[in-house]
């Protein structure tokens, strides 16, 4: 397990619209010393990302009523919400399991600049962490 | 057939032995076995594609010769043209020639006589086995490239799952070390919540893998509908949504597997219900309806929930996607709908705008509705073809 505490300061915003991965990720974060947030559809996401101002975002991407990725287009698209970094936790893979397919589709959106990391579900805990502790500290360095 | 069109004749007009020759060449040339039948169902005159294929027919009845028969066909297409003096036009299917199924398109044309006598039929029938096959190899193509599809979707069924149960074996564990019984829990009934769940998809996952033969029986389309709407009509009150009927009266009867169609339409009414349940519209609507139109049976679902954004639209047949979160659905409502949809030559397409509501419609022609299996045959009257 991971022994790491992470800014006390530093928010989380979980979105997934499956109540088992909230809890799981909620949980592993709260561990290490995250606080955390979270939504289970885009819309309710967005809404969290206006009045709780995370520093830090875990995406689904198959959720009911918006995708993970309108969401993303519109938090990325927005100057506000542009810099927040974001970790896509998903089992969406592409055809046949291939797990790069879907990445390398949303790194193709020229338009957006691609997400700051990709998870497949299930996750690997100390990689996910681990990635979580870098962005973090990357977001604190810039600020 | 030779004829020397410049040579002259005696009392012979040029323009008319010119059309002689060609009601001729047409009659021997043409790539359709035209055959002439009297009453008793003799054949009297035949084209040379009908010598080509048939072989030998003076004295033979067309029962023996299309279909091998000793005695006259059920639903004899010829007698019922003979009895009413229209035209027919069915598909049948053939003798086995070469250990291979042979199918063919029939035409059966009245000679009526100026008194309005009626003693022959012509019967030109056209041999279209090639297209048969070809459409059966297209369907076993598609059913091939389902299973791929299929394998892909179980593994991401699968690894939702997965991230349940090591959800909970972390939150039990992290439980256990810090001696949070609350905690431990929960954890617990996350694994025993995906364990279910692993149950309930591995049995869905069967009943969608081993597919089942579908027993075709003539139903009444509004029947069944009428059972769906009825099965819907309590829940969706319970929601507050307004499910609503409209049925094409006297809609005709269809040789349909009632089971299959009745899935078909339980998944469209369940989809409609759930996407005004997410919806936050006051006035939220789901309707059912039936109709035919230009002989395409048409059964239709409408909602006004949330309708779906371009994501969604392009995973919408995709075996296992699903947008509302596990508990709820296992992706396989759609495929399953497109598959019984499909085994009765008809196909399913929708319509869908985010924010505002989604049509789905499921539509079925009439002449490639499946047949009769032979063993149901002699319960109903006239049910081949066209």
């Amino acid at each position: 397990m991971v022994s790491q505490v992470g800014n006390t300061a530093t928010k989380i915003l979980i979105i997934d619209d499956e109540p088992h991965v909230v809890t799981y990720l909620e949980t592993l974060l709260q561990d290490n010393g995250y606080k955390t947030v979270s939504a289970a559809n885009g819309r309710e996401a967005m809404e969290k990302v206006k009045t709780e101002k995370p520093d830090l975002i875990t995406l689904d991407i198959t959720m009911p009523e918006q995708s993970g990725i309108r969401f993303y287009r519109d938090l990325k698209e927005n100057p506000e919400s542009a810099d927040i970094p974001v970790l896509v936790v998903t089992a969406v893979t592409g055809y046949g399991g291939d797990p790069t397919t879907f990445e390398n589709f949303l790194k193709s959106r020229r338009q957006i600049p691609p997400p700051d990391g990709f998870f497949s579900k299930p996750i690997d805990q100390d990689e996910f962490l681990r990635a979580v502790k870098e962005l973090v500290n990357q977001g604190s360095q810039a600020g | 057939m030779t004829w020397d069109h410049t040579a002259p004749r005696e009392n012979s007009n040029p323009m008319e032995d010119l059309r002689k020759w060609i009601r001729q060449e047409l009659w021997d040339q043409v790539p359709v076995s035209i055959s002439v039948i009297d009453r008793s169902f003799h054949i009297i005159e035949a084209n040379r594609c009908f010598v080509n294929t048939y072989g030998e027919w003076r004295k033979r009845p067309c029962y023996e010769i299309y279909k091998g028969r000793a005695e006259r066909c059920e639903n004899c297409a010829a007698a019922e043209t003979f009895e009413d003096g229209q035209v027919r036009i069915r598909e049948e299917t053939g003798i086995v020639r070469d250990g291979l199924q042979t199918y063919y398109l029939v035409h059966m044309l009245p000679l009526v006589r100026p008194s309005g006598e009626l003693p022959y039929i012509i019967e030109m029938s056209t041999d279209i086995t090639a297209y048969k096959v070809l459409e059966k190899e297209k369907l076993e193509a598609e059913r091939l490239a389902a299973v791929g599809q299929t394998v892909a979707g179980l593994a991401h069924g699968i690894k939702n799952l997965l991230m349940g149960l090591e959800g909970g074996i972390y939150v039990f564990r992290s439980g256990m070390q810090q001696a949070d019984s609350e905690r431990m829990v929960k954890g617990w009934a996350m694994l025993d919540e995906n364990i279910a769940r692993i149950s309930t998809f591995v049995k869905e996952f069967l009943e969608f893998a081993k597919g089942r033969v579908p027993k075709v029986h003539l139903v009444s389309p509004n029947q069944i509908a009428q059972q769906v709407f009825d099965l819907f009509e309590h829940k969706a009150e319970l929601a507050g949504i307004s499910l609503r009927s409209d049925f094409q009266p006297n809609l005709p009867y269809a040789l349909m597997d009632e089971d299959g169609i009745h899935t078909c339409l339980v998944n469209l009414v369940s989809n409609a219900l759930d996407a005004c349940e997410i919806s936050d519209k006051s006035d939220r609507s789901v309707v059912l309806s039936t109709g035919d139109e230009d002989g395409v049976l048409v059964f239709k679902v409408s909602d006004n929930g949330t309708g779906m954004d371009y994501e969604v639209k392009k995973h919408v047949f995709t075996n296992f996607f699903t947008t509302k979160g596990s508990d709820k659905g296992t992706g396989l409502g759609l495929l399953t709908t497109k598959k019984i949809v499909q085994e009765h030559g008809g196909r399913v397409s929708y319509e869908s705008a985010e924010g505002e509501g989604s049509v789905f419609r499921l539509q079925f022609p009439r002449d490639r509705l499946p047949h009769l299996g032979e063993e149901a045959k002699s319960d109903v009257f006239c049910v081949t073809g066209g």
